[in-house]
């Protein structure tokens, strides 16, 4: 019976010296197609093919640089010299309802401000790197949004919604284009430490299909051969899994032979692929001993630079969308501090991520990847520009800054301003919505046409909202 | 009435009227040259640059309502009431909008002082506009033409019991069902598949109806029966299965689905768990188990509290395990956005689950597709408005007044303890003699009351009744903006004439009545439909929670109402619905291929094959540790929340969100679906992460050992295992093929020297392969 199997197994001898010939790129889906015994087309769609955006992209990636907990608008990127002037009075045009409905009066930063690059931008001393390149980064700083409550103004941030019941940015993205490296997933959530504050919903799929899910990563304790559940196989070696690895394609192949045809039995041979070779590029992607001395020291030592530098990793590898949130001291909402010391804890939380940003930049531009990138670094809300206390600031969602550099921004922008003193924002406002119909946008996506029909109607990021900002678009 | 609705329903659907507004009002006003001239130059410049984008006829979409291009418009105003009074600035809202004090409006940026100026002017000297032309294109609507609607949308039509078609080929019909699908694949020319193996058949009726595969003896024990009668073999292995308690399990599962039912853990703004929420669904495996009639298992979980019988209101988990939201800071905007929220998760899973409405789309605006008016919605709301989810003692009230009266008593020595504690550290002084010895004997009894407290008594979550008021239109969902009343009372669209008041406490008695009459068209629909779908892997009408205008139409309306008609005759019994669709020959087709029926219906919408289905994560696993022999059979009790916990997966804990167990995590990766809203249907994605699972992690190699181990007990030779293995998991003997394949990978490997042994790694592709996973 032996001679006449149409599909004789591959002796271990064969194996070892395929194996040889470089084991992750060939796999048995090569092996079979050179000895024409492939059933099936190489290619079959998954969920996470590449996909024809609406129109010419300017970006092809995201790295969201998010920073829970509401970084002070008046104390980093949006320089206010009136509230100095008007120290401890309360204008009418800050007398408006915060979250704790304090009533004190204006507070200056406790930071020295300095103006950079040719574009003469306004920095803050808490971010000396960042400042380095802000003739490529454009500031919105008529940013606002619905509520002043971290929770919802999170998610609003992240899913475009109140609630935790929507997609991520993320999954939208991975839905409406797929990613370019079938071996890694599309999208990637990462922190140091802590989760953000509404942990998986902040990269969750909620009713797009799982594949469009975020994998969260933990920069503190990642260990790159586990990054997914089940990544590494604890009995066997590598070359004995590909000999299971074969055999259940083969049994695949055959139950699918006398079914005939069917395309879910199809691309799951092809998945099963995918999955073999996901064990190494994944551990691969997340190795940062990889990189060079000189380019672990641009990046320094913190957590968040780290992440920062997986990010670059990830990128290049095709990655199409990376929330990088920024945590220490373990807090989900790490600029919440922000209410009873702007000076000690916006200094820390700044010195913690500054370095890490600026050479995220930087990298991306030695590597010609800054055009195809779009960096996007913000919080939920900002800060009021009077007190709270004696040293602190209360949430303020009437006006923040969020600033984008790369894939198709103007560099050396500012875009809208907040009122004299930084509250509320006032000319050429944007909203959290029109935002993300700018991201998309960017991305090759029509915000009102990436839709998906869940519980009887057509969902979108944006929900009904959203203006596209075409003013800085390069 | 008034409201504003899509201009495509004016003409389709709906009788337009002009609206009628005070006469003075239409007339067109005299205004002098200069007030029109200073409208003409200042004002209308101001509200086309800044305003028209949203609120004319020209916008987009239209925002709050409001059009801004009438004077009459402005004046009637939108959905906050009207935008200007002439001759009053300081009482217009839209003056209070362009200072930003009611709205920020316009969005982009506040206007300048002199522009506002120019607004509180005009207003002022009353509004002046030239002649009004575009009041005559102001349509609104007088209201639903609800006979129309109730005679023109399919599902809204009354049941019938069509008669069934004549066929040509006789022979292949079992049942009359055989005819409906028969005639349609007759007239497109297709013929329906062969009929499935009887070795297929038996490993499809186990998994459908008990989700677990028939062991080589019981496969063994039908092909005999099968041999002599094979009408009588089916019929006698349906009503073997149909009695036993694991069939509870199984359709349970479908239901709970549909219940959206998890153990709580939600999130940020609803994390709390609910520790008792399997007794619902115990609850709702035992009403299944005991065939349960439709009406009455409907009934009882949306009033089961109601009914007097103090077990009964367990069922009322069915809205009580939703997610009930909490404001995060308190604020009065938050507090009703969290109510709105929780209202909209029991609409929607009534609606959806129940009715197959989408009756959560007309929160904030009247359905765009739908007769479901906005007042509607808040006609049902109203009665969850009256509902509180609370614990419900399932023990005598004696046991719960002795549980809470013990721990009152440690509350109040604990205080007692406290106070002198808090007495002494304010007066910042050391105890005396007398108080220390009282403090030692309050510390002793203290103790001593929660050595012999009694445990928590038994508790369901479940529905009460906290009052009988009627809601109002939230304005575009905003219960801070209340509109009109809301009467509670049922949908319009299902009720001839004027619906009866809900007027008896909450109302959820009356609205379960409504749900479940016979003249509602809806409710045993949607119930046959699901049935349908599980049965066959796809349904009839592929939307199966929306039977409204953007849902599908059935591929058979005619099967459907058949369907329908025949379970309503009998009494409603779910068992009986299993029986008409298994005993046909349409269920007992093969799912072979074949060329010509897939390029006329490659979707298979005709029914002309059995779907091909992957099963589900439960019936998956359950099969895993069955086909080991490790599966814990044992029925109900507290969830499990690890894995390699051997009860059946129907038993795991699930949080709402997906993201807290372990158990949540092998679920979701198989495609259980986030239990955060009802469910219509399972999807089937194919990711790299299953297959990590299957050929990386302990669950799996714990089963391949233990499926070895098992082979190994009763086989000699490993020719034999295989073949055992085959009869075993996938109910057929193994091909030459396939024993040459298996002998081949065994003898190759020999001895591996770590980690698992040829026959391991063998017993864990067998189990990973996807016959395993699929259903023919």
């Amino acid at each position: 019976m032996f001679h006449q199997n149409p599909l004789p197994p591959l002796s271990r001898r064969d194996m070892l010296t395929r194996i040889g010939a470089g084991f992750g790129s060939i796999g048995l889906a090569g092996v079979l197609s050179e000895s024409n015994l492939l059933a099936v087309p190489q290619q079959v769609e998954t969920p996470l093919s590449v996909k024809a955006p609406h129109f010419a992209p300017k970006a092809k990636h995201v790295i969201q640089l998010f920073m829970p907990g509401g970084p002070s608008q008046v104390d980093t990127f949006d320089y206010k010299p009136q509230i100095g002037l008007n120290a401890g009075q309360r204008p009418e045009l800050v007398d408006r309802k915060s979250l704790r409905n304090t009533k004190n009066g204006l507070m200056p930063s406790p930071f020295k401000f300095r103006q950079y690059g040719e574009c003469g931008q306004w920095v803050s001393d808490i971010f000396p790197h960042v400042a380095e390149c802000v003739d490529d980064i454009c500031f919105i700083h008529s940013m606002h949004t619905d509520i002043p409550e971290h929770a919802g103004a999170m998610m609003m941030m992240n899913v475009g919604h109140l609630q935790p019941s929507r997609p991520s940015m993320g999954s939208w993205l991975t839905y409406g284009l797929g990613t370019e490296n079938q071996d890694l997933p599309g999208f990637v959530a990462m922190s140091p430490r802590a989760q953000p504050r509404c942990k998986l919903a902040n990269w969750g799929n909620s009713f797009l299909p799982g594949a469009y899910a975020g994998t969260y990563v933990n920069i503190h304790d990642m260990k790159p051969d586990q990054i997914l559940h089940d990544l590494k196989n604890q009995h066997l070696a590598r070359i004995d899994q590909r000999r299971q690895a074969d055999l259940l394609t083969r049994l695949n192949q055959l139950h699918l032979k006398e079914q005939q045809r069917d395309q879910q039995l199809e691309a799951s041979i092809q998945t099963m692929e995918m999955a073999f070779r996901m064990q190494f590029a994944v551990p691969e992607a997340f190795d940062t001993q990889q990189e060079t001395q000189s380019t672990l020291e641009m990046y320094g030592d913190s957590e968040y630079a780290k992440g920062c530098l997986l990010a670059r990793r990830l990128v290049e590898r095709g990655v199409r969308c990376i929330q990088l949130s920024h945590s220490i001291d373990g807090y989900d909402i790490a600029w919440d501090t922000g209410h009873n010391d702007i000076a000690g804890g916006h200094k820390r939380l700044a010195e913690a991520c500054d370095q890490g940003i600026a050479a995220l930049i930087k990298d991306l531009k030695q590597r010609g990847l800054f055009e195809e990138t779009l960096v996007i670094w913000g919080g939920e809300f900002g800060r009021a520009p009077t007190s709270e206390g004696q040293k602190g600031r209360d949430h303020d969602h009437y006006g923040f800054t969020v600033w984008m550099a790369g894939g198709g921004v103007k560099g050396g922008m500012s875009y809208g301003s907040t009122d004299e003193f930084g509250l509320s924002a006032v000319e050429n406002r944007v909203h959290v919505h029109d935002l993300h119909a700018t991201v998309l946008h960017l991305m090759g996506l029509d915000h009102e046409k990436l839709t998906f029909r869940y519980s009887g109607r057509d969902f979108r990021l944006t929900d009904v909202h959203g203006n596209v900002v075409t003013e800085i678009l390069a | 009435m008034q409201r504003w609705v899509p201009l495509f329903f004016l003409i389709v659907l709906m009788p337009a009227s002009v609206v009628k507004l005070p006469a003075e009002e239409i007339k067109a006003q005299q205004f002098s040259d200069e007030q029109i001239e200073f409208f003409e130059s200042k004002v209308r410049p101001l509200l086309s640059q800044h305003c028209f984008e949203c609120h004319s006829g020209k916008a987009k979409k239209l925002q709050a309502g409001l059009r801004l291009d009438s004077r009459v418009l402005a004046i009637e105003g939108g959905d906050s009431g009207a935008a200007i009074e002439p001759g009053k600035p300081a009482e217009s809202l839209l003056i209070e909008s362009i200072r930003w004090q009611a709205y920020e409006m316009p969005p982009k940026g506040k206007l300048k002082d002199s522009e506002i100026a120019v607004f509180e002017k005009w207003i002022s000297d009353g509004a002046a506009w030239p002649d009004d032309q575009t009041i005559a294109e102001h349509i609104h609507t007088s209201g639903y033409d609800w006979k129309k609607w109730r005679s023109k949308h399919w599902s809204f039509q009354p049941v019938t019991l069509p008669d069934p078609p004549e066929v040509q080929r006789e022979t292949w019909i079992q049942s009359d069902l055989d005819r409906f699908v028969l005639a349609r694949l007759e007239a497109a020319e297709i013929s329906p598949a062969p009929a499935a193996e009887p070795g297929e058949l038996v490993r499809r009726i186990y998994f459908d109806l008990i989700g677990l595969p028939p062991s080589p003896q019981q496969v063994e024990s039908f092909l005999g029966a099968w041999e002599n009668d094979s009408r009588q073999a089916v019929s006698s292995l349906v009503e073997e299965l149909l009695a036993s308690p694991h069939y509870g399990e199984r359709w349970g599962r479908h239901w709970l689905d549909v219940a959206r039912y998890s153990d709580g853990y939600g999130g940020f703004l609803d994390n709390k768990a609910n520790s008792e929420a399997w007794r619902y669904r115990d609850w709702v495996i035992q009403a299944l188990n005991d065939d349960l009639p439709l009406d009455e298992f409907l009934k009882l979980q949306i009033a089961g509290d109601l009914t007097g019988s103090r077990d009964d209101a367990v069922a009322t988990g069915f809205f009580a395990l939703g997610p009930t939201y909490r404001s995060d800071g308190g604020d009065p905007d938050s507090v009703a956005q969290a109510k709105a929220e929780t209202l909209s998760d029991r609409l929607d899973t009534l609606g959806r689950g129940m009715l197959g409405l989408t009756l959560a789309c007309c929160r904030c605006h009247d359905h765009k597709f739908d007769p479901l008016p906005q007042q509607d919605y808040y006609s049902l709301a109203g009665v969850f408005n009256n509902t509180n989810v609370v614990e419900h003692p399932l023990v005598d009230q004696e046991i719960v007044d002795r549980y809470k009266q013990h721990q009152q008593a440690i509350q109040e020595k604990t205080q007692q303890i406290n106070k002198l504690n808090q007495q002494i550290k304010q007066e910042k002084r050391e105890l005396t003699a007398e108080e220390q010895q009282s403090l030692d004997s309050w510390n002793k009894e203290l103790e001593d009351l929660k050595q012999t407290a009694p445990p928590k008594y038994e508790f369901a979550h479940s529905l009460r009744d906290t009052g009988s008021a009627d809601m109002q239109v939230a304005i575009r969902g905003n219960l801070r903006k209340p509109g009109e009343p809301a009467p509670r009372r049922f949908l319009q669209v299902l009720s001839e004439g004027d619906p009866e008041l809900f007027l008896e406490g909450s109302g959820r008695r009356q609205l379960a009545e409504a749900v479940v009459d016979e003249e509602n068209p809806l409710t045993s629909r949607v119930f046959v439909n699901r049935v349908w779908m599980h049965h066959f892997g796809k349904a009839l009408v592929r939307t199966p929670s929306n039977f409204g205008s953007l849902g599908e139409q059935p591929t058979h309306p005619r099967l459907l109402d058949w369907l329908t008609a025949t379970f309503l005759e009998q009494g409603q019994s779910l068992k009986a619905l299993h029986r008409t669709i298994m005993l046909s020959s349409t269920y007992q087709m093969s799912s072979r291929f074949d060329e010509k029926a897939y390029a006329i219906d490659g979707d298979n919408r005709l029914i002309w094959r059995m779907n091909l289905s992957r099963l589900d994560a439960e019936s998956w696993r359950d099969a895993l540790l069955s086909v080991t022999g490790e599966l814990d059979m044992r029925r109900g009790g507290p969830p499990v929340d690890r894995i390699d916990n051997p009860r059946r997966t129907v038993y795991f804990k699930v949080s709402r969100n997906g993201d807290v167990f372990a158990t949540d995590e092998f679920l979701r990766r198989f495609d259980f679906p986030l239990m955060r809203a009802t469910i219509d249907k399972r999807p089937t994605s194919i990711v790299p992460q299953q297959f990590l699972f299957l050929l990386n992690s302990q669950f799996m190699t714990d089963r391949a050992r233990a499926l070895s181990a098992r082979l190994a007990q009763d086989s000699a030779s490993d020719e034999q295992r295989i073949r055992q293995a085959y009869e075993m998991l996938y109910q057929r003997p193994a091909s030459a093929e396939e024993v040459e394949i298996g002998l081949s990978f065994l003898q190759e490997l020999g001895e591996t020297p770590q980690g698992l042994t040829a026959w391991q790694q063998y017993a864990q592709i067998l189990l990973s392969a996807n016959e395993f996973m699929y259903l023919k």
